[in-house]
């Protein structure tokens, strides 16, 4: 799962060489899919989750 | 100052912002690659917005400066600021928690983090204030060869060099599924392999950032920029 965020800035950054007008709207789903998982990873009952 | 002077200026800071990004980064492979710890899921999670934080001034430097590029490194400093911010958390809301992996100068490395996401959104947000380089007409250094094509190559190669690498190495580590969340220490190569693999990444970059500078074509006899009247 983290193997596929990589993948999505490789993604990116073949966005960005193709100056593909995709490539800022599939940063922010990259970044989105660290933020689910961020939440997936918060296996300790600490009281400081999200 | 005039408007060429104004964007090379712009482009500079771009670029010594990416250096500075890819220090940090060649300080986590480093730990990684030479000493062995291996990166934790939250570890990788820091490197991601890293990542995502070079994407904006790659994309102010190839496609010319814009608003937009600035957010998306913002939004990847907040991303990647809250992976830091909750290792730090877990690791203050234990008692007797030494933290993960070594201390650098006091901080551990999820701390330095922290502190490159913050400076990396508080400077966007400066550089945002300067709204007259987004009226310069930059469409980018791709169209004229030169010192700054090849620097920028450069850097942009270089982060894409160290992306394959974290994705590459991320497969041992996790496979297709979750990350272990204290991953074990792995074999570490000497510091003199580590030392020269270094030099090999960046004087690599360099020569293609060179060769595709030769090999682009560019607009010689067209100007740089095109102010906006």
């Amino acid at each position: 799962m983290m193997f596929s965020m990589f993948v999505l800035w490789i993604v990116v950054f073949a966005g960005i060489s193709r100056r593909a007008r995709w490539t800022i709207p599939v940063a922010v789903v990259t970044m989105l899919w660290s933020l689910v998982l961020l939440k997936l990873h918060m296996t300790d009952p600490i009281p400081l989750n999200f | 100052m005039t408007a060429s002077r104004q964007l090379l200026v712009f482009r500079i800071i771009n670029i010594a912002a990416l250096v500075g990004l890819l220090g940090v980064l060649t300080g986590s492979l480093d730990l990684q690659i030479v000493v062995g710890e291996q990166p934790c899921p939250l570890c990788l999670l820091q490197r991601s917005g890293m990542i995502g934080l070079a994407v904006g001034p790659i994309m102010n430097l190839l496609w010319g400066m814009r608003p937009a590029h600035y957010a998306v490194s913002i939004l990847a400093a907040l991303t990647g600021g809250a992976a830091s911010t909750r290792q730090i958390l877990l690791h203050i809301a234990t008692p007797g928690d030494p933290g993960y992996g070594p201390a650098v100068a006091g901080f551990h490395l999820y701390t330095w983090a922290f502190i490159t996401f913050a400076v990396g959104a508080a400077g966007c947000a400066v550089l945002l204030l300067f709204s007259g380089q987004f009226n310069l007409g930059d469409t980018g250094v791709l169209r004229r060869k030169g010192p700054m094509r090849i620097a920028t190559l450069t850097v942009v190669v270089w982060t894409f060099v160290y992306l394959v690498i974290i994705a590459v190495t991320v497969l041992p580590e996790c496979g297709l599924g979750m990350c272990p969340d204290d991953p074990a220490s792995n074999e570490s190569i000497k510091t003199p392999v580590g030392v020269f693999g270094f030099l090999v990444f960046v004087l690599g970059s360099l020569a293609l950032g060179y060769l595709l500078d030769r090999l682009l074509p560019s607009d010689e006899d067209e100007p740089a920029i095109t102010p906006i009247s």
